[in-house]
């Protein structure tokens, strides 16, 4: 009876000591908040900390928007760059002030649906007086695009190491050939029974065909050219095409006529008012509906074109 | 028996009886007590078994207490290890998102939000060799305004900016870069002519401040006596390859015509190449002609 009485003793004491250790845990509890608090507290006072972490999160943000702009701003964006630099100055025999370092640098992006990926070397001269900064080397990888005429270009860009008339230049041919794809959509939206994109509106190529007069189709090529010095220039050219017997009854050769009949057209209207009064002389019968002065589309560079136009063509 | 013949033996019977009497009293009594004892004992048998299944769920549950503390404190380290890996990628990207703004000075184009708009960096190199570069701070507002520029005051600008400033930004920005990379060019090769070439040249290179007219006397050998007379024009303001080019010859009226001829090819060198490289090739020619004369 003893013992048991003794073991109530110890059961009750234990309880007691368990009671406590029950009360306790909204204390650890608090002891963890305390302890989460002390912890923010610590880091906040720590530059590298949580409250900093919301710094980071900002400054990162805005420099996201920079980027963002840039990208807009240009038509360029810049997925990925590096930059190593190795200093010439101690391994080579060089005058004690003058200060050798070589970059090497390597950047990918696109400009609208042109990828690259461009690898090049900066060697930077300083002495006393100046600091002169080349590239020594130039790499230009491009995916392959429909683009053929950019390969040429690429490769005098490569020669001449002249990255900034490599981007300046690509800059303008896709300009160029946005321009060409919404002039030929347009066509095509406006006269779809005449005007054939039978490359896409991306194509250099347009097909007007006469719906009356089967056989008697105008194919015209428009090229968006880069020069030797990195000028973008549209070249048009225009292919009659008729049946044999039309040809042999065309006395005046008004057919054979037509491509340089067309480039002073060209000259003197632009290109937009050209083709529109190209399609319309061959199909005026289909489309006399349509008021001879109508406007094409009003696209953002039409005063620059017709311009750029008269100046090139 | 005795009790009967002794007097004492007849109060024997009573004490007999008293005796038993307080036998069954006591075993009465010894049986109650024993009864109390053992009601005493099963309720503390039934104490114990209480107390110890509330001891059981207090364990239990100051088990499950500590178990939730030591959770709850994992789970403030694990926050601060998720919140430093967040940080950690932050910071990459952050590195990353710098780098590449730095890297659009090599498209020509670069710039820096302002608190109005952007000021726009605008790079010129001639071929390799990278040179000045300009700003140009825009307002963005409507219409667009810019604020202030260290663009050359021959450039330009306003007729840039009238034409395609409201409609066409891009094209804004690219025609300026265009202008200005043709100006550092020309710039370009007229130093070169007049730093690496001044052994070449007979009086002083006069340019314009566009550097698209230049004029100069020039001997194809250091030596030389015979002197042409240059004049190159560029038309165009953003090609850095003359458009007009005259190549007089001074001194003699009457031109033989080997020197016509080498008149004729020097006009043709500089349609198309710079300046400089022009010279290079002179300087070259000068060297294999030492050499066929010292052979």
């Amino acid at each position: 009876m003893d013992a048991q009485r003794a073991e109530v003793r110890a059961l009750e004491a234990e309880i007691a000591a368990l009671r406590r250790a029950c009360e306790e845990p909204r204390a650890a509890g608090e002891y963890g908040w305390r302890a989460r608090k002390s912890l923010r507290e610590m880091y906040q006072s720590d530059s590298e900390g949580w409250a900093s972490s919301k710094d980071l999160r900002s400054h990162l943000g805005h420099l996201e928007s920079e980027l963002l702009f840039l990208s807009t701003l240009t038509g360029i964006s810049i997925r990925n760059y590096s930059m190593k630099t190795e200093d010439l100055t101690n391994t080579e025999k060089t005058e004690k002030s003058m200060k050798k370092v070589l970059q090497r640098h390597r950047l990918s992006g696109n400009c609208h649906m042109i990828t690259f990926q461009l690898e090049f070397q900066i060697l930077e001269i300083q002495d006393k007086e100046n600091l002169s900064s080349v590239i020594t080397d130039l790499n230009i990888i491009m995916e392959p695009t429909e683009y053929s005429e950019l390969s040429e270009f690429v490769s005098r860009a490569e020669e001449r190491r002249d990255l900034l008339m490599f981007f300046r230049s690509l800059h303008f041919f896709v300009e160029w050939c946005e321009y060409r794809k919404r002039t030929f959509e347009h066509f095509k939206e406006k006269y779809p029974e005449a005007v054939h994109l039978p490359e896409g509106a991306a194509s250099s190529c347009m097909v007007v065909q006469s719906a009356r007069q089967r056989g008697f189709e105008l194919v015209i090529v428009w090229r968006v050219q880069i020069d030797e010095e990195g000028k973008v220039l549209p070249k048009l050219d225009l292919l009659p095409k008729a049946p044999q017997r039309a040809l042999q009854l065309d006395r005046n050769r008004v057919l054979e006529t037509a491509p340089l009949g067309f480039r002073a057209l060209l000259g003197t209207l632009g290109i937009e008012a050209a083709l529109e009064s190209l399609i319309k002389s061959l199909c005026t019968a289909d489309y006399d509906k349509f008021p001879a002065n109508m406007q094409a589309c009003d696209l953002p560079h039409k005063q620059l074109l017709s311009s750029a136009d008269r100046r090139h063509l | 028996m005795e009790w009967a013949n002794d007097g004492k033996s007849k109060g024997g019977v009573l004490a007999h009886l008293e005796r038993l009497e307080i036998q069954v009293n006591r075993s009465r009594k010894n049986l109650e007590d024993l009864q109390r004892a053992q009601a005493v004992e099963s309720a503390l048998r039934t104490k114990i078994h209480k107390l110890r299944c509330l001891r059981d769920e207090l364990r239990a549950e100051v088990k499950q207490r500590q178990a939730r503390v030591r959770a709850s404190t994992a789970s403030v380290e694990h926050d601060q290890t998720l919140e430093i890996s967040e940080q950690e990628v932050m910071e990459r990207r952050q590195e990353k998102v710098k780098a590449i703004l730095q890297a659009y000075r090599f498209t020509g184009l670069s710039g820096k939000l302002t608190s109005r708009g952007v000021c726009v960096c605008i790079s010129t190199a001639f071929e390799g060799n990278l040179l000045d570069s300009y700003f140009i701070d825009l307002v963005i507002q409507k219409p667009l305004r810019i604020h202030h520029h260290s663009i050359p005051v021959f450039i330009p600008l306003e007729e840039i900016s009238a034409k395609y400033l409201q409609n066409n930004i891009q094209h804004f920005l690219f025609c300026l870069c265009e202008y200005l990379n043709a100006y550092a060019g020309r710039k370009y090769q007229a130093d070169r002519l007049q730093s690496d070439f001044a052994a070449f040249l007979a009086g002083p290179l006069q340019r314009n401040s566009l550097c698209n007219l230049l004029s100069f006397t020039y001997k194809v050998e250091p030596r030389s006596q015979f002197l042409f007379r240059a004049r190159l024009l560029y038309k165009d303001l953003t090609t850095t390859l003359p458009t007009d080019v005259t190549i007089t010859y001074q001194g003699m009226d009457a031109l033989s015509p080997s020197w016509e001829e080498q008149r004729a090819s020097h006009e043709n060198l500089f349609f198309s190449k710079p300046l400089h490289q022009v010279f290079t090739s002179f300087a070259r020619k000068g060297e294999k002609l030492d050499m066929s004369l010292v052979s």
